[in-house]
């Protein structure tokens, strides 16, 4: 695990995904204010911060789930401005989300479709890729985390876990520049939890670019290369692991558990 | 009981014609009327504000009055209004657009696809949000979250009340009897009056019914069961090795 300092570094990285000055609003209500952030390539960011404070509606913006009020992002080479009007495409829509794909807390799996049926689904119908090869695709990515002997069981028999490691496998079968996780253990049962974050640390230590909201705070200071601490939808903190955990704005938050 | 009428080929004729308009009527009211069933429920969903007030519109008044009476108005409504459209008596489909059966038709389709999407608009509203949204995030199109995710996944919740609905609609068409459509009951009704039998006649089509609705239920359940993944049983999600 390489814990780079992304200050540093910065000179000789590629940035993956700037967010410049984004503001998010639910009916009046800044949920974002004045957000900027910058993720170099391959390395993992954590976001932590208490429940309601943003998170989830950061990491919606950055693949457009949610729609900013305005500000700038720019991630896996697109650039997006908000806040003039403007309609985005779909096919931009599109080529943005099978490059930032997303696993979600409540997985959110297709129940009607099988394990493999549901790694597929999208290589299949918005990359069009054969038959042949959205299979060969989707049980490389089943066997990546563990499930191939799962891949004809339909969602309801699987555990929370299980569940889990198809909707990452979901998100990797797009082959995607960044990996958004929203809370990915939060509503699993505690045995669960390790089996989806040792996934997770693989993907890490392959290099993998990752957005990681996550409540697991040893989890997030060992494969982080930067820590994100949001309060009422500011970055308050933010910086390597060791800073961001050290610092006195956030041992409120994160010193019980880090 | 006297059953001797029934070696008749008359009576033996009448009685499968009256089969066959029966199920022919099921058949194509339900087919039409599933199709009417989806597009009321998703204009009601999704439309335009002027298109979603017209399938509520259609929705609270086919549910909202008699099926006896709308079978009236459109026999004897609309079609002795038809009659006076020029040209209309010359075209092709004059000779389909005559015949009581189409009224039949028309009349239960409307209705099943009112009952129908009403139930089917419930369903879409239960598919759980997040596998919508998965869908967006993986950047799938609105026509194609519709027809890969979204619409399978209310068949399957809704499957149980459909076939409900279906019962329902089979147990409706010997209305079409009151106008002379050759359905069982209107069968059974010449077999009364020719031989004044009356309970035999109403006795053997109970039991035809009650055998169609049986085979139906066990088609359908055999349809929800054989649905990839989940059944829905009464709202909640039971894994198929629980059954
Ligand atoms: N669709 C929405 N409509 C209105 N308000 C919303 C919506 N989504 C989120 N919010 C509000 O925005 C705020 C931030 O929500 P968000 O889900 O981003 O928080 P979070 O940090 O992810 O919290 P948690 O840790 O509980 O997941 C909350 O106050 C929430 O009520
Ligand atoms: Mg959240």
């Amino acid at each position: 695990m390489t814990a780079t300092n992304p200050t540093t570094d910065a000179a000789h990285q590629k940035i993956a995904i700037t967010v410049d000055h984004l503001v998010k609003c639910f009916a009046e209500i800044e949920v974002l204010q004045d957000v900027s952030l910058a993720v170099p390539e391959g390395t993992v960011t954590s976001i932590i911060g208490s429940s309601g404070s943003g998170k989830s509606t950061l990491l919606r913006c950055l693949n457009l789930l949610e729609r900013p009020d305005s500000g700038e992002v720019c991630i896996a080479g697109e650039r997006f401005q908000f806040g003039n009007g403007q309609r985005i495409a779909h096919s931009d829509l599109e080529r943005l989300r099978s490059r930032v794909t997303m696993v979600f807390q409540q997985f959110n799996l297709w129940p009607h479709l099988s394990a493999l049926g549901n790694v597929i689904e999208a290589p299949r119908h918005v990359k069009r890729l054969g038959r042949r090869q959205a299979r060969q695709l989707g049980e490389h990515y089943l066997e990546k985390v563990g499930m191939i002997d799962k891949r004809d069981t339909y969602p309801v028999a699987l555990s929370g876990g299980q569940q889990q490691r198809v909707a990452i496998a979901r998100a990797l079968a797009m082959e995607p520049e960044i990996l958004l996780f929203d809370e990915p253990t939060s509503a699993l049962d505690p045995e669960l939890v390790s089996e989806v974050l040792s996934v997770i640390r693989d993907l890490a230590d392959e290099g993998r670019t990752m957005l990681l909201v996550t409540h697991e705070m040893h989890f997030a200071r060992e494969v982080s290369d930067q820590v994100v601490y949001l309060d009422t939808g500011r970055i308050e903190v933010a910086g390597t692991p060791e800073s961001v955990f050290n610092d006195p704005r956030c041992q409120k938050f994160a010193s019980p558990t880090a | 009981m006297n059953y001797s009428w029934l070696s008749d080929p008359f009576y033996q004729e009448y009685l499968w014609t009256g089969f066959v308009n029966t199920l022919w009527l099921v058949a194509v009211s339900a087919t039409a009327g599933l199709a009417l069933a989806v597009l009321t429920a998703l204009a009601r969903l999704r439309g335009p504000r002027p298109i979603a007030w017209l399938a509520s519109a259609y929705v609270t008044v086919i549910r909202g009055t008699p099926l006896l009476v709308q079978l009236f108005f459109f026999y004897y409504g609309v079609g002795r209004l038809m009659e006076g459209v020029p040209g209309l008596r010359e075209s092709w489909f004059w000779p389909i657009v005559r015949e009581p059966f189409f009224f039949g038709a028309l009349t239960f389709t409307l209705s099943v696809g009112a009952y129908s999407g009403e139930i089917f608009r419930g369903a879409m509203q239960s598919v759980p949000a997040g596998e919508l949204e998965a869908g967006r995030a993986f950047g799938l199109s609105p026509w194609q979250i519709l027809y890969r995710l979204w619409l399978p996944r209310a068949f399957q919740i809704g499957l149980p009340s459909l076939t409900g609905e279906m019962i329902l609609l089979l147990k409706s068409v010997p209305l079409v009897s009151t106008i002379a459509v050759m359905d069982l009951l209107q069968a059974a009704n010449i077999v009364r009056d020719e031989t004044f039998l009356v309970y035999e006649p109403l006795l053997l089509i109970t039991g035809i019914y009650l055998a169609i609705v049986i085979l139906l239920t066990l088609v359908m359940r055999t349809v929800e069961r054989s649905f990839p993944g989940v059944r829905a049983t009464q709202g909640r999600w039971l894994p198929m090795r629980r059954l």
